[in-house]
């Protein structure tokens, strides 16, 4: 049975060579990914897949505690065991031990402090990886405990303990706009938000094979979003020019952020151990000590005080976020840049006063995850919204249209003026009508039954690519090459890590070409086949490489279009690209197949590579005040949740959500709407059962066991609107929606369990202890959240080791 | 204890014998012994379900299972489950439904699926069943559907 809107009319479904009209191409289409046949089939090799004749395996030996002085590191016994190669410690580091993605605060093996669970004291390669993981244990460590700080709100207080001897804040980040608008603010709001953190949960550890030539040069296989951060901090540590280390990104199973910096690490130890060994090196993270070991999405502490007028007009916003770095600074100074400005939402507020504080804690450490600090700061704003609303006896919906940013009032709290259209009002009604909100509102809903029924919504204005901050990053680099039978290789600098990057630059190339998607075959990226493309995160994948493409696409019809102009007898500005064929624009009857086009370039030696670049505009941004345009374009997401609670035990069901975003433009729509669906339902989790429980820094629930992902028995239905428009965007007009897919996701869960229980919860995730401390003391287990609430922590002392 | 033992069994459809050390691993047995490297491990403590085979038809975690204890009976693997050459239909439906992702679940989702279609049942005993198999990236709305399509699919090819 075909399914609804699988292909656009005249589509590329059945491909008809001999087509005489023009086709519509394959955007926006449902073809085939091209990934899907073979992993469905279990023949794609990820990087545990793989071995070498001589192969051995890392592992590395790891603090047990978060903060003490490193007084003595034996190694004898680890040496001792039978299959081991290699024990290494700092000393042995041929270049920088130095991981640090932007400070150098983190050293690949640490040498007399340690910061937080998990800091390696030392690497083993052995011919097993039992063997290997045995003498890691059996490395011996003197570890005299130091004071520890795991509250970032206390680190950043005078007189506690310091991570770093610089001190705990890592730094400020501001948005200051209009004058004090508080006296004008008839209902105002203040509220504290402790907003948990998460874990990544990709189903495919971490994971490299590093495969040494000799010691001059190194190629790593990684599963990893950024090969070029990996290829930088390999030749760091080993002391080589960048140009000496290969990296060729492995089939990626997922990373949703935690594989952008991380994977730089493992990379790191296994090429260390490579060079000391001689030997290929495999180094695949059991899964516990990939939670315990990677970065975590950052907590945050964040301070509200909003007012609105009677008539419901937000006059001010003030907003105090601390975010939990953890140990390392990482990336931390690029989120709290995203989350600073996204903290008002999509909202017209006169008076602005965000202020966003990095602090150093000896918690696990915080680094990229989808929506990168915006999901957190939205969950805020979005329940602070709904204080409001309730405070000026309106209704959330209606609120919300009395202050979206629209076409009217464009302008956001950095002082940029939005492109047009801004479909915030779209966007909402769109989801407000599938998830039937009039119609469930009117419903009467007992007020006594154990389970309660409640509708949240929520908004999020995303800012598309990276910010200014990291703008330097942002280019990217494409390979086009016309194969002589016309089939078409395309290598780009970003990855697929489950998100669709393959569907999506072949959709785009196959567009650009005007040939079948099959004909086009895209490469997994290798930083010797295109230059430095920046990191896949930010949602720019599409958006980076589809830019690339078609530049490499322009650049190659200089050279294709005259070849095909003499065919067909025309001049080459009337050759047109269209379903497999080049043809005479006006006289689509005159053409000729692209592959017969291929075939003579090829026969007369005609170059038929091309490159492409894309870098994006410089932009104007103060990062002392937040003015100026931190993004070039935005997107918008809203998203309605249904929920069922079981007030008395505490449980939440998401039951659906309905979700409408503005895409720009689709480029393939089961990637767009698999991205949709798999953002909702990651944000539904982290909303509800995805607690990382630290005690004293340590992960106490490193397994799937324990640390609660949905599964296919709690995943809401999720309804799903495309708001498609000719604004801003990058490739056909095309706008991220990766990290949109998430960011409203929870927040929106939260307003509609606080509707379905009449209190305030200011606490994330949403587990049965928070459900039953927001109920109160009549909780027949109240006792229970109280327990919980001894967890937020004043200073500590480091426990004892295990 | 004996150092190696002996395990025979049959594995996607072949008679096969393997020497093991006792305390391997069903998982391992498949992925490195016979090569098949389509079960992934994913947790190493049967809560992803990615190492999903069938045992007798039956889907266990195979990072839980003994390679000693398949000795005498039927293994397959999701390099078993295509017939005649052509994938599976529940492969093919994830194929055209857009079910696959980054494809680290999915080999076991693949096998879990192709059990439940093989025991019957209707949508929320599927959803149901499907919950021992993990995946971060779909949100399984589009598994669902190719597992539906599929067992649609199913019902009007079966003789009346």
């Amino acid at each position: 049975m075909p399914r609804p809107d699988r292909q656009p009319p005249g589509g590329h479904a059945v491909p008809d060579p001999g087509s005489r009209t023009t086709d519509p191409g394959p955007l926006g289409g449902r073809h085939e990914r091209p990934d899907a046949r073979a992993k469905v089939a279990g023949s794609t090799r990820y990087v545990g897949d793989l071995a070498l004749p001589g192969m051995l395996h890392a592992a590395a030996a790891v603090a047990p505690v978060a903060s003490a002085r490193v007084a003595a590191l034996d190694t004898a016994a680890a040496r001792a065991v039978d299959g081991v190669e290699a024990v290494l410690t700092a000393a042995e580091i041929p270049g920088a031990n130095l991981v640090g993605v932007i400070f150098p605060d983190q050293p690949l093996l640490v040498t007399d402090r340690v910061r937080m669970v998990g800091d390696r004291l030392a690497l083993v390669a052995a011919r097993t990886q039992e063997a290997a993981w045995q003498a890691a244990r059996l490395v011996k460590a003197t570890l005299e405990p130091i004071p520890a700080v795991h509250d970032p709100v206390v680190a950043l207080a005078p007189g506690g303990p310091l991570v770093h001897d610089g001190g705990n804040l890592v730094r400020t980040f501001q948005v200051v706009r209009g004058a004090a608008g508080r006296r004008r603010a008839d209902v105002v709001v203040e509220a504290l938000y402790h907003v948990g953190g998460q874990e990544h949960a990709y189903l495919e550890p971490q994971g490299c094979l590093a495969i040494p030539e000799g010691r001059s040069r190194i190629t790593i296989i990684a599963s990893c979003q950024c090969p070029f951060y990996v290829q930088q901090a390999v030749a760091r540590v080993l002391g080589l020019p960048l140009a000496a280390v290969r990296v060729e990104q492995a089939p990626t199973g997922g990373g949703f952020g935690g594989k952008e910096d991380y994977p730089s690490e493992p990379a790191a130890c296994a090429a260390v151990l490579a060079f000391a060994t001689g030997r290929p090196v495999h180094f695949v993270l059991p899964r516990e000590m990939d939670m315990q070991g990677s970065t975590k999405r950052h907590a945050m502490v964040i301070r509200h005080r909003w007012g609105a007028d009677r008539d419901g007009r937000l006059r001010f916003a003030e907003v105090d976020a601390v975010l939990d770095a953890g140990a390392y600074a990482g990336i931390s100074t690029v989120v709290a840049e995203r989350a600073n400005v996204s903290a008002i939402g999509p909202y017209d507020v006169p008076s602005v006063r965000v202020t966003t504080r990095i602090a150093y804690t000896n918690n696990l450490f915080g680094g990229a995850f989808r929506g990168f600090g915006a999901p957190q700061v939205t969950w805020a704003a979005e329940a602070t919204v709904d204080r409001l609303a309730r405070a000026a006896g309106l209704d959330p919906l209606e609120f919300r249209r009395r202050n979206l940013l629209d076409d009217r009032r464009r302008r956001i709290c950095t002082g940029q003026l939005l492109r047009r259209p801004v479909l915030t009002r779209e966007c909402l009604d769109r989801a407000a009508a599938l998830a039937g909100w009039d119609e469930f509102h009117a419903r009467p809903r007992a007020a006594d039954a154990p389970t309660r029924e409640g509708m949240g919504i929520a908004l999020a204005l995303y800012g598309c690519n990276l910010h200014h901050g990291g703008q330097r990053l942002d280019r990217s680099s494409a390979v086009v090459i016309l194969q002589a039978d016309g089939s078409v290789v395309v290598r780009v600098g970003l990855t697929e890590i489950g998100q669709g990057n393959l569907a999506a630059c072949q959709t785009i190339a196959a567009q650009a070409l005007g040939v079948d998607p099959a004909a086009v075959q895209v490469w997994q990226p290798d930083t010797t086949t295109v230059a430095d493309s920046g990191p896949t995160v930010a949602s720019r994948g599409a958006h980076a490489s589809g830019m690339a493409i078609l530049d490499a696409v322009r650049r190659l019809r200089t050279r294709l279009d005259p070849v095909a102009a003499e065919l067909l007898g025309c001049r080459r500005e009337q050759v047109e690209l269209a379903a497999g064929r080049a043809q005479v624009a006006g006289a689509p009857d005159r053409s000729v197949a692209v592959a017969e086009v291929a075939a003579t370039m090829s026969a007369r030696r005609i170059e038929a590579i091309a490159t492409g670049w894309y870098r994006s505009k410089p932009r104007r941004f103060d990062p002392a005040t937040g003015a100026g345009e931190p993004y070039e374009f935005y997107a918008v997401a809203c998203h309605v949740a249904r929920v069922a609670v079981d007030r008395e035990l505490g449980v939440v069901r998401v039951e659906e959500v309905s979700a409408a975003h503005d895409v720009g433009r689709v480029i393939h729509r089961d990637a767009l709407e698999g991205q949709i669906q798999g953002g909702v339902v990651q944000g539904a989790g982290w909303a509800t059962t995805e607690r990382l429980a630290l005690d004293h820094g340590r992960l106490v629930n490193p397994s799937f066991t324990d640390y609660l992902i949905p599964t296919s028995a709690d995943a809401p239905k999720v309804n799903i609107a495309i708001v498609e428009s000719d604004g801003a965007g990058g490739p056909f007009g095309a706008k991220g929606v990766g990290e949109p897919a998430l960011i409203p996701a929870a927040a929106a869960v939260r307003n509609a369990v606080v509707e379905a229980l009449g209190v305030e919860i200011d606490t994330l995730p949403l587990t049965p202890p928070a459900i039953v401390a927001a109920l109160g003391d009549a909780h027949p287990f109240a006792w229970v959240a109280m327990e919980e609430e001894h967890e937020h922590a004043s200073p500590e002392t480091v426990a004892p080791g295990r | 204890m004996p150092e190696r033992i002996t395990v025979a069994l049959t594995l996607n459809g072949a008679r096969r014998s393997f020497e093991v050390a006792p305390g391997r691993r069903l998982l391992d047995l498949v992925r490195e012994d016979a090569g098949l490297i389509g079960a992934k491990e994913g947790c190493g403590a049967g809560e992803c379900g990615a190492c999903m085979v069938l045992l007798d038809g039956a889907p266990v975690t195979s990072c839980l299972v003994l390679a000693a204890s398949a000795d005498g009976h039927e293994v397959v693997t999701v390099e078993g489950l295509a017939r005649g050459g052509a994938l599976h239909p529940f492969q093919e439906a994830m194929v055209t439904h857009g079910g696959v992702q980054c494809g680290f679940c999915t080999p076991g989702i693949a096998v879990t699926g192709a059990a439940v279609l093989a025991r019957g049942g209707d949508a929320a005993d599927r959803t149901r069943l499907l919950a021992g198999n993990l995946c971060r990236c779909t949100g399984y709305a589009k598994v669902m559907e190719a597992l539906d399509d599929a067992a649609a699919k199913e019902t009007a090819d079966a003789p009346a």
